[in-house]
């Protein structure tokens, strides 16, 4: 696959604050890319100046061959942007908003009607398309968001935290659009998230933290590379336990339960397991997440982020 | 053109939808009337009720103007004209967009008044004066449109705005004639009218609208269609010009603000506001 994403030795300084520092990355025509990290790590900046709205000041940054600083036209017509906050136009109904933007991205007017059906059949908001924008419902209102990013079938679209305020249900909702999108119409997605469980879906992922990228990789081996799968165990007899685990070499912690924090090799946990087996009365084990990826390259959870960004 | 026609359309239905604000419009010209007619009764002016009304309109267009071209302000508050700023149109094309929708509007409201203003005395000899008066509608609007804009790109946040707005068209409404004859005014409120340029459009289109492009210039004066400045009297064709030179300013001040200003740097809500520092 080639890229249609490229980026190189990005820098963005703020006054004496450098918000991106020296990024680089690429993102493959097809796939979908999240940009994950905390608020305040460089997201927001680095997609908005993917987007020409910054600009940069320093790298080389590039969508489809073209330049963000220099070709900014060109670069707009081959994306879409769903931003963090709504940008719809309220006093105008879903059919006039998704109107408006064939406009401004010089849709051939024969076209209109039949992508403004196509796309609010994708988000299942057809028969909501003559209701004002501001009766409807926030999952709904992203929804017209996406519909419209899509209207003039971009080559990338940027989603900035696209289920950020959203209801797990309509989460859900979002994501299965953006998938089938991604499969139908090949459309590749970059997007933000702080959602960690998100991304495990994403074909690749960046990790980004005080404006660096820490982490670069598929959430597999992200996982495979910075996490450990664990083990929880309860059991009556403790003294018999830590001395199977012992001899079978597994690192445990001793809380109110036992933490077994490696247990990457199964047969020695079932060995270890099966020894005590009348002995334990509840047993729980946890695969590693890029929540967890992210706590081992940067030792804090990912929740705990400074500001908005 | 494609970019102007559609937000002209978009500006005419926020306008014809907000139903309220029609009748509101309608209703507080004629309000005005009453209370000011009676008010500054004049014996200089033969028919003060159509003398009244004809301010009056050339003040309304001049509101809605003012204010249907800062709905930009909304725009950008609501996060829209961000939408906008993404996508591959020129932002010369939005603001022609903007001023268009503003001195239509403008110009609708304005005939709406005039057409009611039959009933209350209004005549007019000359089909062609109705011609005029909406030619003359549709320039104050526009040159007002330009003005409006320049306040909103200007003013980045939703209450700085407000004030401003406030600040600006209540003196430019009220040291205008519109509806208090400069003559009740003291020298030096007459003298800040003179710079404002309402007391242009007000004088110039009263000289069209109430058909009196035949008065000498010393009846003129007497009615307040004319200026005395110093040596200088200022005939309606006069004031005409000089409301030009304002509109060409504005439009191109307006224009050039909003084609350069960074909109990445509004005020927009209060988790924008740190976004940058």
């Amino acid at each position: 696959m080639k890229p249609i994403i490229e980026v190189k030795d990005f820098v963005k300084r703020y006054g004496n604050f450098t918000a991106v520092k020296n990024v680089g990355f690429t993102v493959d025509e097809g796939s979908i890319f999240a940009f994950l990290g905390p608020n305040g790590a460089g997201k927001s900046t680095t997609i908005n100046t993917l987007c020409t709205i910054f600009d940069k000041t320093e790298g080389t940054l590039t969508i489809d061959g073209k330049d963000v600083s220099t070709q900014k036209n060109q670069v707009r017509s081959v994306i879409g942007v769903v931003f963090q906050d709504s940008t719809l136009d309220k006093k105008m109904t879903v059919e006039e908003n998704l109107k408006m933007h064939c406009v401004f991205y010089k849709v051939p007017r024969s076209e209109v009607e039949e992508r403004i059906q196509f796309v609010l059949k994708l988000v299942d908001l057809l028969e909501w398309r003559k209701k004002m924008v501001s009766a409807l419902s926030g999952g709904m209102k992203r929804r017209v968001e996406i519909a419209r990013g899509l209207i003039h079938y971009p080559k990338v679209l940027f989603l900035d935290e696209p289920t950020t305020g959203l209801d797990p249900q309509t989460r859900a909702h979002v994501w299965e659009y953006i998938q089938r999108l991604q499969k139908e119409k090949n459309i590749t997605i970059f997007l933000t998230t702080h959602y960690m469980d998100e991304a495990e879906i994403c074909d690749k992922v960046a990790v980004m933290d005080h404006g660096k990228i820490i982490a670069y990789d598929t959430p597999l081996e992200l996982k495979k590379k910075h996490t450990k799968d664990r083990a929880y165990v309860t059991t009556v007899n403790p003294a018999v336990f830590e001395k199977v685990l012992d001899s079978q070499n597994i690192p445990y912690i001793k809380k109110e339960r036992y933490h077994l924090t490696d247990v990457g090799d199964k047969t020695r946990l079932l060995y270890a397991l099966s020894e005590c087996r009348s002995d334990i009365t509840d047993i729980e084990i946890r695969k590693g997440t890029l929540n967890d990826v992210f706590l081992e390259i940067t030792g804090r959870d990912i929740r705990e982020g400074g500001g908005s960004r | 053109m494609r970019v102007i026609y559609a937000l002209w359309i978009r500006n005419l239905k926020i306008f014809v939808r907000n139903k309220p604000a029609l009748v509101l419009n309608l209703v507080f010209p004629f309000f005005f009337i009453y209370v000011f007619g009676e008010i500054f009764r004049n014996d200089a002016i033969e028919n003060h009720i159509t003398y009244m009304l004809a301010g009056i309109i050339i003040a309304t267009v001049f509101d809605i103007s003012l204010r249907v071209s800062t709905t930009t302000i909304d725009d950008i508050t609501s996060g829209f004209m961000k939408e906008v700023l993404v996508s591959p149109i020129s932002r010369l094309a939005i603001a022609a967009g903007q001023f268009v929708s503003s001195a239509t509007v403008a110009t609708m409201q304005g005939l709406i008044i005039f057409v009611v203003g039959f009933f209350i005395g209004l005549r007019v000899t000359s089909p062609l004066t109705v011609i005029y008066v909406i030619f003359a509608m549709i320039f104050v609007g526009l040159v007002f449109a330009g003005f409006g804009l320049l306040i909103a790109t200007k003013t980045k946040n939703i209450q700085t705005f407000q004030a401003v707005s406030i600040a600006v068209t209540m003196p430019m409404t009220f040291l205008s004639g519109a509806y208090i004859p400069l003559s009740l005014l003291n020298d030096v409120l007459t003298g800040i009218a003179y710079f404002n340029p309402m007391t242009y459009a007000v004088a110039f289109f009263r000289t069209i609208a109430l058909e009196k492009t035949n008065l000498s210039l010393v009846e003129m004066v007497n009615e307040g269609l004319a200026f005395e400045i110093g040596r200088f009297t200022i005939a309606p064709m006069a004031s005409m010009l000089i409301l030009l030179v304002f509109g060409t300013v504005f439009l191109a001040l307006s224009t050039i603000t909003f084609v350069r200003v960074d909109f990445s740097r509004l005020n927009r809500n209060k988790s924008d506001s740190i976004e940058f520092e």
